[in-house]
């Protein structure tokens, strides 16, 4: 620290640069950052295998996973800019060109759309533009200000600035202060930059939360605006997470007929959600695959609670991150040559988490020679010689669950009322859960998909084969190991088209038995029969079996055909590829991420829930031997005291009086050392367990959990239930 | 004064009377012009437009120097006295010289050095001049008495929608002298409106060609176009009289009037029949109003504006539909009705006489048609887990859908958004019993059989 020649204590503002300096760093740093190590993890983790594995992983889903997402957003943005571009210029009229975005209510999700807008139009050099947010806009000054202190400085511009336009920066290189960023200081920069003829460019202005602006704000915002839309060239981009009725009741008449709107909508975050997972989650590109109750779970919390992409994709990364840092043996979740290579760096420790794999066992099991187990469960190297085969068989079996999967979906996703779901997703968990031949979902499935009329099923079961071949030929053939897949696939889709084949040569006709004469013999007897019946009970019986003749007798060519192949479709597809994870061949856990406690654990928040675990039993968090609990509800001394607090005002009723919990404070305290104090008398209360008290009840006040009544003196009120 | 007269008048039909008496006052700029001028009427009366023009005749035709301000760009003072005096700065000035009035005295000091000898006249024109009210407190007498204290021949023009009694306070101000722009009758809308013809038929023969110009040629009169401008406004007049709207939406219909006499399948002289045609596309854009959507080609209508395709279109998340819906219960019935609502077991309700009298009287005052109640967010939350079947632990993505939906405003804080911690914050509910009904059905909840009013 400098010292100083004053006698007094205080803070000393020195004026030596140092702010600037600050400021300047980060710019650079951030700029070197891809170079060096992005990484808070240490040398010791970054050169492990699995990190390595993981990184590659994660790169590639990623920037997948990005490139789908531009293209997906690319139309709407390419309108948003052509947009920009034709409005872009002056105009006689005070009319403000606007643009409203129906983008979706999750508003911190869509940030991200804007910024990808903003490079854009910086791209095509359509326009300056300016984010507002509504936190920086609580009153008209500070939005005009933000807006004309953004617009001339803003930064992601300046590097595409030519030499040309570096000058004329350099002019302006004078910072203004926020209060001088008036209209007028942005009207003489305009003339300065773009005031000549073809340099004009458009000032566009983004309000990403168009929910959270004060209407009175934003409707002086939008007049003043419109006013100067003579001269400068505004467009006016409004993101709005409802819709446009929002828009309609927040403006009155006179705003409203300064701008002229035109509404732009994006994809709806669930079509965003799913096609990510179609296309990246569920591609057979990666070797890394979800649980069926993790997807779920992840999929879920979209659904159920908040509609983020970027969360679901946190998410995943998150599993994705669990699953590898699990252990070396874990690097071997890539691809097929990848990871013969990584065979080979495996440790012993490694190979011992192989082999403690739970789906190990059932293999050393299915072993039958004696000598063969022990190698497997001793001999690294021999180990090591087997897994390639087991690897190969865990990938193609992955491989070919996804390739039946898509067949599958294809079949019963457009079944009247969806009974297993009508999307690859729902499908997913529904196969990996349970097995899924015997779920009543599936067994209605099958049964309306006999109902169904010749033409109708023929139709189906094509376009399923041709789907299947397509995904064949377009996903799975580029891959490796993805001809040995398409192999098994192509055969069973064949034996499959001669199956269809027969049953559309199937007629439908009623096909008389073999031997008809005893048919029509055993009908005439019948008829003869039901002449002659003597009761009720009789005729009923008759009745029933004759019935039932009729069913079997019934059964036209087309109907057998029919159940044939539908018979075949569950036993090749269905029960042979389309297997629940308990049945997934050895080694699967290497691919599969399970483990979904500790990723609930660690990605949902549950703060009311941590704290009264902390406050209930402190031994959780503090793991100290003194206030070990047998029991949740037991009061121990030895805890802290707000614990000890807490624990009783849990008994107690909307209304504690300060005087008994005192009390009872007390007596738990003094039940830990009792043998000491046990001559205390009852009146006489110790100032040091007083004082103890006292702070321990202003700190669970501090925390929320009671308020100091005022209705009733010397009483607490309880706020939580 | 009459070369200023003459300029203005054809501009602006039917304000003959009103151009007059305002050159009379400032069309003289070698005579003292008056302190100040008040000039109001309704939006879309010509205020502003009119004004502008008398002002940039005066500048080119005397020499005066003119201002135009907008009260609502000027959010502080110090912003509004540096636009004045950058407009009024000398020729000879050189723009780097600063111009910088922190308050009125500088301003007028400044102005007074600037032009003290010389004896030209000054207008300053202010828009929207209702907002000076909410300036410093000298603002408004300072530009009243403008004249008085820097001895130019300067004058103020106040534009504003309200009667100048409403700019009355406890101090008082000075005289001004009103002007009123009257509304446009009938007649005169109508004459304003066909004046638009002769550039509408320049417009429609630049668009067209072969057949269908030649047609137009023929049957655009100015009859055939008084007859749609009647039609027009005997749908519209009702409902707005602002003349720029008018304008603007009569253009557009006209198109739509114009499509079948083009197409030659309606003569032009066949009103009733144009008329049926017409009748339906003209109560469409009579919804659409002032709204100035506009749809992009070819793509399907979009903009539906009734509950049931909103509250459809809403994407929320499934356990804020709950939250929305509990909002909604809790926000319409009594506290005191929630365990019998939402407990099981609640126990026999005692039938009193008493109660059920009142209640029979007050069968108009149903707790739906009374606006939203606040509750707070215990409540809520406790209406939120009765009304859900399954078990949901109360995590934090659950708690941030809250502030989710305040930021969507379906849901508003009443009161204590500062102390949320504590447990006193409020909340209501703002969105109508319909629109979640409609929610309700999305998600397979009948909201109906939670509502007070109807048991």
């Amino acid at each position: 620290m400098d010292p100083t020649i004053s006698v007094s204590k205080g803070c000393f503002v020195y004026k030596n640069g140092a702010t600037r300096a600050n400021k300047k760093e980060p710019s650079k740093r951030k700029r070197s950052g891809p170079a060096a190590t992005s990484s808070l993890l240490g040398k010791e983790i970054t050169t492990q295998p699995f990190y390595a594995a993981y990184s590659d992983c994660w790169k590639q889903l990623h920037e997948h996973i990005q490139q789908l997402q531009m293209t997906s957003n690319a139309r709407t943005l390419e309108q948003l800019v052509e947009f920009v571009g034709i409005e872009g210029h002056c105009r006689l009229d005070e009319v403000l060109p606007t643009a409203a975005l129906l983008t979706g209510i999750n508003q911190p999700d869509h940030l991200k759309q804007f910024e990808t807008l903003t490079q854009r139009l910086h791209l095509q050099r359509v326009g300056r533009v300016s984010v507002l947010q509504s936190r920086d806009c609580a009153t008209l000054k500070a939005a005009i200000e933000s807006m004309v202190y953004s617009l001339m400085y803003d930064l992601s511009a300046m590097p595409e600035m030519d030499e040309e336009e570096a000058d004329e920066g350099e002019r302006d290189r004078k910072r203004l202060r926020r209060t001088q960023c008036t209209l007028k200081q942005l009207h003489a920069w305009y003339s300065n930059n773009f005031g000549g003829a073809g340099k004009q460019r458009a000032l566009v202005i983004v309000l990403p939360d168009f929910e959270c602006f004060n209407a009175n704000v934003l409707q002086d915002f939008i007049l003043i605006l419109s006013a100067q839309c003579e001269r400068l060239p505004f467009v006016l981009i409004l993101g709005v997470a409802t819709a446009m009725t929002t828009v309609h009741s927040t403006l009155p008449y006179h705003v409203s007929s300064k701008i002229k709107l035109r509404v732009f909508q994006t994809q709806a975050a669930p079509t965003g959600l799913n096609e990510v997972l179609d296309k990246v989650l569920l591609s057979p590109k990666y070797a890394f695959h979800l649980s069926g109750k993790a997807f779920k779970f992840l999929t879920h919390i979209f659904l159920y609670y908040d509609f983020s992409i970027q969360g679901f994709i946190q998410g995943f990364k998150y599993c994705l991150m669990e699953h590898y840092f699990a252990g070396n043996a874990f690097a071997l979740c890539t691809g097929y040559s990848q990871a013969l290579g990584r065979i080979k760096q495996l440790s012993h420790e490694d190979m011992e988490t192989i082999r403690r794999l739970p789906s190990f066992r059932p293999y050393v099991e299915q072993i039958n020679d004696c000598k063969r187990i022990i190698a497997v469960l001793t001999d690294d190297e021999y180990l090591k010689k087997k897994l390639p085969q087991l690897l190969r068989d865990c990938l193609l079996h992955f491989m070919l669950f996804r390739c039946s999967l898509e067949f599958f979906t294809e079949l019963v996703g457009d079944l009247p009322r969806c009974p297993l779901g009508k999307l690859h997703r729902e499908l997913y968990v529904n196969c990996l859960n349970k097995p899924i031949s015997q779920q009543a979902e599936y067994k209605e499935c099958w049964q309306i998909l006999s109902f169904m009329s010749k033409e109708a099923f023929v139709a189906k079961l094509s376009k399923c084969i041709s789907c299947t071949e397509h995904f064949l030929s377009e996903q799975i053939a580029p891959l490796e190991l993805g001809d040995a897949c398409a192999e098994v696939m192509r055969a069973e889709l064949q034996t499959l088209k001669t199956l269809l084949n027969d049953v559309e040569l199937a007629t439908l006709e009623q096909q008389p038995h073999v031997n008809s004469e005893s048919h029509l013999s055993s009908d005439a007897r019948a008829l003869t029969d039901l002449t002659q019946v003597a009761s009720r009970q009789e005729l009923k019986a008759q009745l029933l079996q004759r019935s039932k003749q009729d069913k079997q007798q019934s059964t036209s060519e087309y109907a057998r055909a029919l159940t044939k192949i539908l018979a075949h479709i569950e036993e090749q597809l269905v029960l042979k590829h389309l297997r629940p994870l308990q049945q997934a061949p050895p080694l699967h856990e290497l691919y599969v991420f399970t483990d979904i406690a500790t990723v609930r654990r660690n990605i949902i928040g549950a703060p009311r829930a941590a704290l009264h675990t902390a406050l209930n039993n402190p031994h959780f968090y503090m793991q100290c031997k003194c206030c070990e609990l047998q029991d949740q509800t037991q009061l121990v001394g030895t805890m802290p005291d707000l614990s000890v607090v807490y624990k009783l005002h849990l008994e107690c009723g909307r209304m504690i009086n300060l005087f008994d919990w005192l009390q009872a404070f007390r007596s738990v305290l003094r039940s830990a050392d009792e043998q000491e104090n046990a001559e205390v008398s009852q009146e006489h209360i110790d100032p040091q367990i007083q004082a103890r008290f006292t702070r321990a009840v202003a700190e669970l006040q501090f925390l929320g959990y009671i308020k100091m009544s005022k209705r009733k003196t010397d009483h607490a009120t309880r706020l939580t239930w | 004064m009459e070369q200023i007269c003459g300029a203005v008048e054809p501009l602006f039909p039917c304000r003959e009377a009103s151009i007059r008496t305002l050159c009379e006052l400032i069309g003289h700029c070698n005579e003292a012009y008056p302190p100040a001028i008040y000039i109001f009427g309704h939006s879309g009366t010509g205020k502003t437009s009119l004004t502008k023009a008398i002002l940039q005749q005066c500048e080119r035709q005397q020499k005066v120097r003119t201002v135009q301000l907008n009260a609502i760009e000027c959010y502080t003072t110090k912003i509004l006295l540096e636009n004045v005096l950058d407009a009024l700065a000398p020729e000879e000035q050189q723009p780097a010289e600063s111009l910088v009035a922190d308050n009125m005295l500088e301003f007028v000091e400044q102005l007074r050095r600037w032009h003290g000898k010389s004896a030209r006249g000054f207008l300053i024109a202010v828009d929207n001049a209702e907002r000076l009210r909410d300036m410093d407190a000298n603002v408004l007498p300072v530009l009243l008495r403008l004249q008085q204290l820097t001895g130019l021949n300067i004058c103020v023009l106040l534009l504003s929608q309200l009667p100048f009694e409403k700019y009355y306070n406890k101090t008082g101000l000075s005289e001004i002298i009103p002007v009123h722009l009257a509304q446009y009758n009938k007649t005169e809308t109508l004459r304003i409106l066909s004046s638009d013809f002769d550039q509408l038929k320049r417009q429609l023969q630049l668009q067209l060609d072969g057949d269908r110009l030649a047609i137009c040629e023929q049957s655009l009169t100015p009859e055939f176009y008084s007859n749609y401008l009647n039609l027009f406004l005997s749908v519209f007049y009702k409902a707005c009289r602002d003349v720029p709207e008018l304008r603007l939406t009569a253009r557009k219909c006209f198109a739509v009037y114009m499509e079948p006499v083009l197409d030659g399948s309606v003569e032009c002289t066949d009103v009733s029949r144009l008329w049926r045609h017409i009748a339906g596309p003209l109560r469409s854009a009579l919804t659409q109003i002032y709204l100035r959507v506009e749809k992009p080609l070819g793509e399907p209508d979009i903009e539906d504006q009734s509950v049931r395709r909103l509250a459809q279109s809403l994407e929320l998340p499934y356990y804020g539909k709950f939250l929305l819906i509990a909002a909604f219960l809790a926000s319409h019935n009594s506290a005191k009705q929630d365990k019998r609502l939402f407990v099981k077991h609640h126990g026999k309700q005692r039938k009193r006489m008493q109660t059920v009298n009142a209640r029979a009287k007050n069968a108009e005052k149903m707790s739906t048609t009374l606006g939203p109640k606040s509750f707070s967010i215990d409540r809520l939350l406790a209406i939120f887990y009765a009304i859900l079947d399954e078990k949901v632990g109360l995590t934090c993505n659950l708690l941030s859908q809250i502030s989710t939906l305040v930021h969507l405003k379906l849901l508003a804080f009443v009161s204590g958004e500062q102390n949320i911690m504590d447990g006193s914050a409020k909340l209501q509910c703002t969105v109508g019993l319909e629109f979640v009904l409609y929610i309700g059905k999305v998600v397979g909840f009948n909201v109906r059989q939670y509502l007070c009013d109807f048991m």
